[in-house]
């Protein structure tokens, strides 16, 4: 079962049917879990929370970490909601064109500086934030086109939306870069060993400013995505998704560590989040106990990635066995 | 350079041959030479007026002491370093080789001893890795082929070409290294200490493939400590030392005594204090200790006033036994008695407890705390004895850093400053000033104490190390530096691929003896 | 006195730390050079003194503060940060407001045990396992809040009688909070510079191999630094309850950064083993005063989180000259 859990492309999945399993058990056969609705739903979620997931996740395949995508998210928002009124398309491409070139700006900085991720990406983080609380007035401003938010919710297919296509689409082309061309194997490299990446060749200091472009990129989308369908927007949304993104990155394989992980199992590790939530909502749990499944997944996940587990392990079983078998041995002193 | 070096070549066995006269094989070219290098890091000079020449097809191994500037040449020649003066021929024609990326168009290409490799990419991706003929979508089958057929070339077929590298065995992993080498068309290959932590099977495999690289009609730079290796694998061998080529010989005409002759030349003694006078009781004794994978049965026996070195290449298990025995190795086993007491492995606290304190040559990384000051750093090992309730009797902390400062020789003035501000050579006398003096002072556990230290400051610590011995401390250092084993054991214990070869006391032991167990032991047998 | 004599006396009161390389001097200028434009532009603005949003400031700046203080034990001991400070915040809040009937000594005592421990707790596996601090935290803060919303059922807590008002006088004129930040910050301070632990703390963060080489146990050290910082997270989760007389889930929402931003502004280093709680402190009143200023000038407050943001980016970027190579 350890082994089967260690094995990062099929955790994800693994999960995803003892979820499904154990919320049909507790659905009793009632029949309120397996509908298009909670279908619907999950893939709703997924909208939101996959390009989030994958470019945090792409961060960290690479061994870096990318806080700012939670103030990408609102700022993008708040720029597709404000210039999108008249072209909804031309909103999106500008937030996305914000998200690329703020994730350039932090790539450069860490490339150039020779920072760590996580402090830059604290800055962007705050500085996103509030670029978002300045360009909305410090209010919730709303987006007058109803029909567009009707349009990218509208179900199609019963469970897909143009917003879940969007991010499936996103999630594809991920796919087929990180497993079939060159590039993506040069972001396994950059991530698996910095260092033997570059003296192989792989320009890595330019790798690290493209994928925290990507990652910006991705999270505008969402954003701007995700206001439309509101049909509003506003400054405050930080940590709301970063959490439940990094928990599916991390279920869905990616290692912190780097190298490790594909967008398809993030992919999984999203759906894993989406169904617990959908699926917990349907049989009529609080939502509460979402908060607390995905805790204690997430902490599951990191103790079993943790880099000293093993000698604790192997330290607390010698402790264990000298406790209880010490007097059937002879003595070492004699 | 031909009179002067002649005449310097007139040791028993040696058959001098003028750099670049000799040829492998009936083409007459050189692939690749130097010219009258010098290069010098401040005062001290690296390489002095170093001419060689490496033929089509050749093997050529470079034999030296550390030190002795076969690193520097390397780099030199891969494009990190510039000489001061002196040129590089490629192909008989000058070339200027400024960044590594130029030596490799010219064709050199390098094996490190740390390879560049990604653990989490295949075997085929590792082999096309950085490589400019790899198109957009990289799975060619082309590529696919050219890379097995590489392996299998190599003799390496039974590899995988979808493996993840983190799966296969070190020496399977250089030759993947090697495979990437030769799909960019590298006519020379430099290997760097290759076979320093492979199994013997390994070690056989390496050499197959390299003489399939020669049989292309590319070249190899073999560069080792290892003489059994030289005479296996090499057509000729060049010898450094101190900076100075000794000789290039071809082997079939150069005995192993004469070779290692050429390379330890005249052993420097003043640089060694003398030898404790009092030896006390027995301080350490281990037994029976193992470590999965690196050291099998290991034993020892090391009195007060006594330094013992354990000898060995990297990788021989000689620094993984000091690391076990400072309790950072979590699987290690066997019994370890201190001061007549049992210790129980596995835990660094414990084991500083019972008065065993570990001072690592890897100083960045597990020896000083390098952001603190020089005065932290000295008492970080002593917070228990001068602290009340928790908290520090500051001023006798002051004291002690004091006169802790002045025991090991590091200026007083400095106990405010950074760590990191200082020199290599007083930051190890930082991690000494911090074992010493403690309630139960021991043993103090040192793995290649003086690594990347200068000369003068080496001698320093050896004295520093000498005095602990007078005041009665047991000292066991693992170390791959001949020179130090020699001038400072007082029983030297010989390690070959994790298994002890020799024990010599003080008296019996001879550069000569060290240099054949720890490189190739079953001569030593004969 | 000799000349010689007096210099060393001078170099003695003095014992300033001016880094020797040259990258740190440069830092060190940068730094000095900003704190002093700031207290111009603090002393050419009429009224900052007299100003009413002065003093509502320094209340949210306590509470912050405090945190900051707490956050300050665990970037010290190289674990960035932690994102579940503000959730331990808002549910030491509730513990304290429950237990209040049973009176204040016993609820004090209660909600500085359950932060210390809920706290603490992901310290031990930091610091035992070496699981990623950044998850681990994550996954506390959803557990936290999950676990708290279902407990109450999402209400607040309010308790009946008026036990806590004894937390919101003043101490010799100076507000309550306020006053317990600073002697929070202070008592931070002394246990940093005079304690083992604080030493052990200093280590640990700039080196784990050499701690443990060196012999300290590296893991509980992380431990105690887990435990300090739920210990001040507690005291700004009780003085906040009883500022509003309720425990509350949303009490602590977005601290985590503010307290991160305070550290950070104060220029302890991201990457820990170096800073101090005092630094904490300054980078709290730093950030307030910018706060102050921004608005006595004119701008809203929105300019003012952009600003802080753009303060804290540029204070990481600084921190390249602090790491020589």
């Amino acid at each position: 079962m350890r082994a089967l859990f260690a094995n990062r492309s099929v955790r994800p999945f693994l999960l995803l049917v003892i979820i499904t399993l154990v919320l049909g058990a507790l659905d009793r056969g009632q029949g309120r879990l397996f509908t298009t609705g909670t279908a619907y739903s999950v893939l709703q979620q997924f909208a939101t929370v996959g390009p989030i997931a994958l470019g945090l996740g792409l961060s960290m395949i690479i061994r870096e970490f990318d806080l700012s995508v939670g103030g990408m998210l609102s700022l993008s928002g708040c720029i597709a909601v404000l210039t999108g009124a008249d072209y909804p398309v031309l909103g999106v491409a500008l937030a996305v064109l914000c998200g690329l070139a703020w994730g350039l700006f932090q790539g450069g900085i860490m490339v150039w500086l020779r920072l760590g991720s996580i402090g830059v990406t604290l800055g962007g983080l705050l500085t996103l934030g509030g670029l978002a609380y300045v360009v909305t007035g410090n209010l919730s401003i709303s987006y007058p086109r109803m029909d567009v938010a009707m349009a990218v919710n509208h179900p199609l297919l019963g469970v897909l939306s143009l917003r879940s296509l969007v991010a499936l689409a996103a999630f594809l082309i991920a796919a087929f870069f990180m497993a079939r061309t060159r590039v993506g194997r040069d972001v396994y490299a950059t991530g698996s060993d910095r260092r033997a990446a570059m003296v192989a060749g792989v320009r890595t200091s330019v790798i690290l400013p493209a994928i925290f472009a990507c990652s910006g990129m991705l999270a505008a989308l969402a954003g701007a995505l995700l206001s439309y369908s509101l049909a509003a927007a506003s400054g405050v949304a930080l940590t709301d998704a970063l959490v439940p993104a990094t928990a599916s990155a991390i279920i869905g394989g990616v290692s912190l560590t780097g190298g490790k992980g594909t967008p398809i199992g993030i992919i999984g590790g999203v759906l894993v989040l989406g169904l617990l939530n959908a699926g917990l909502n349907a049989i009529g749990t609080p939502p509460a106990v979402q908060d607390v499944v995905t805790g204690g997944v997430l902490f599951m996940v990191a103790v079993a990635d943790a880099v000293d587990l093993d000698p604790r392990l192997l330290a607390m079983r010698r402790t264990w066995v000298e406790l209880f078998y010490r007097r059937r041995e002879p003595s070492p002193a004699e | 350079m031909t009179a002067d070096n002649s005449a310097r070549l007139a040791e028993p066995g040696a058959a001098p041959v003028e750099p670049g006269a000799l040829r492998t094989d009936g083409a007459g070219a050189s692939i690749v030479g130097v010219r009258q290098i010098y290069k010098s890091f401040g005062p001290i000079a690296a390489l002095k007026d170093i001419s060689l020449d490496i033929g089509p097809g050749e093997i050529r191994g470079i034999c030296g002491e550390n030190g002795a500037g076969k690193s520097t040449l390397v780099k030199i020649l891969t494009g990190v370093y510039r000489p001061d003066h002196g040129t590089v021929l490629i192909n008989g024609v000058p070339a200027s080789l400024t960044t590594p990326r130029q030596a490799q168009e010219h064709g050199l290409a390098i094996v490190a001893q740390e390879l560049s490799l990604c653990p989490d990419l295949s075997v085929e991706d590792n082999i096309w890795l950085g490589s400019l003929r790899v198109p957009f979508l990289h799975k060619r089958p082309h590529l696919r082929r050219r890379a097995a057929e590489t392996l299998a070339l190599l003799g390496a077929s039974h590899i995988r070409l979808e493996a993840p590298v983190a799966t296969l065995a070190m020496g399977e992993r250089q030759l993947v290294e090697i495979a990437r080498l030769m799909t960019r068309d590298a006519r020379v290959l430099i290997l760097d200490e290759p076979t320093a932590t492979l199994t013997d099977v390994e070690i056989e495999r390496i050499f197959s493939a390299l003489v399939a690289v020669k049989r292309e009609g590319r070249s190899v730079l073999y560069i080792t400590h290892r003489l059994a290796e030289v005479y296996e694998i090499c057509d000729q061998v060049t010898v450094l030392r101190n900076g100075e080529l000794v000789a290039t010989s071809p082997l079939n005409k150069l005995s192993r005594a004469a070779l290692i002759e050429q390379m330890l030349g005249r052993p420097s003694g003043e640089m060694y204090p003398e030898e404790t006078r009092a030896r006390g009781a027995p301080a350490l004794v281990v037994e029976g200790l193992s470590l999965p994978g690196s050291v099998d049965n290991f034993a020892m026996n090391v009195c007060r006033g006594e330094i013992l070195c354990i000898a060995g290449q990297i990788g021989s298990g000689a620094a993984e036994i000091v690391a076990a025995l400072a309790g950072l190795v979590h699987d290690a086993s066997g019994r370890v008695t201190v001061n007549g007491r049992q210790l129980k492995l596995g835990s660094p606290t414990r084991a500083a407890r019972r008065g065993i304190m570990f001072v690592s040559g890897d100083r960045a990384a597990e020896g000083v705390f390098r952001r603190l000051s020089v005065l932290q750093n000295l008492v970080a090992t002593r917070l228990r004895e001068y602290s009340i309730l928790g908290f520090l009797r500051n001023r006798a902390l002051g004291a002690v850093a004091g006169r802790l400062a002045k025991r090991v020789g590091v200026d007083r003035r400095r106990l405010r400053a950074r760590a990191e501000d200082l020199s290599g050579g007083n930051q190890q006398k930082l991690a000494f000033g911090r074992s010493i003096e403690r309630r139960n002072a021991g043993v103090l556990l040192m793995n290649e104490p003086t690594r990347g230290i200068d000369v003068g400051a080496r001698a320093e610590i050896y004295r520093l190390m000498r005095s602990f011995c007078e005041d009665g401390y047991a000292l066991v250092m693992a170390s791959s530096d001949l020179e130090e084993i020699v001038g400072l054991g007082d029983v030297v214990i010989t390690l070959y691929r994790g298994r002890t070869v020799g024990l010599y006391r003080r008296s019996e032991v001879s550069m000569h003896r060290i240099v054949a167990d720890i490189t190739h032991p079953a001569a030593a047998a004969t | 006195m000799t000349d010689q004599g007096l210099a060393i006396a001078w170099r003695g009161a003095w014992r300033l730390p001016l880094p020797s390389s040259r990258r740190g001097q440069i830092l060190v200028a940068i730094r000095g050079a900003a704190l002093l434009t700031l207290l111009v532009i603090v002393a050419t603005t009429p009224g900052f003194f007299t100003a009413v949003s002065l003093f509502s400031l320094l209340n949210t700046t306590s509470f912050i503060g405090c945190v900051a203080v707490g956050m300050t034990f665990i970037t010290l001991s190289g674990n960035i940060m932690s994102f579940a400070l503000s959730a331990t915040l808002s549910t030491s809040g509730m513990v304290f407001m429950a237990a209040l009937p049973l009176g204040l000594p016993a609820a004090l005592l209660a909600a500085f045990a359950y932060g210390a421990a809920l706290t603490g707790f992901q310290g031990a596996v930091i610091g035992y396992f070496r699981a990623n601090p950044i998850i681990v935290s994550m996954a506390a803060l959803a557990l936290i809040t999950g676990g708290a919303t279902l407990i109450t059922q999402g209400h607040g807590i309010y308790p009946e009688g008026n036990a806590a008002a004894a937390l919101k006088g003043r101490v010799l004129g100076v507000p309550m909070p306020l006053a317990a930040f600073i002697v929070t910050a202070v008592a931070a301070q002394i246990v940093l510079s005079f304690t083992r632990f604080g030493r052990q703390l200093y280590m640990v963060g700039s080196n784990w191999r050499a701690a443990l080489a060196a012999g300290l146990e590296p893991a509980r050290v992380v431990l105690g630094a887990y435990a300090a910082a739920g210990l001040c997270t507690a005291l700004a989760g009780i003085l906040m309850a009883a500022r509003y007389s309720s425990g509350d889930l949303e009490i602590g929402l977005g601290f985590d950064y503010s307290a991160i931003s305070a550290v950070l502004v104060g220029g302890t280093a991201i990457s820990g083993g170096e800073g101090s709680a005092i630094r904490s402190l300054i980078g709290a009143f730093i950030i307030a005063v910018c706060q102050v200023l921004l608005l006595l000038h004119g701008f809203s407050t929105q300019i003012q989180y952009l600003a802080i943001g753009l303060i804290v980016l540029f204070v990481i970027m600084l921190q390249t000259l602090a790491d020589t190579e």
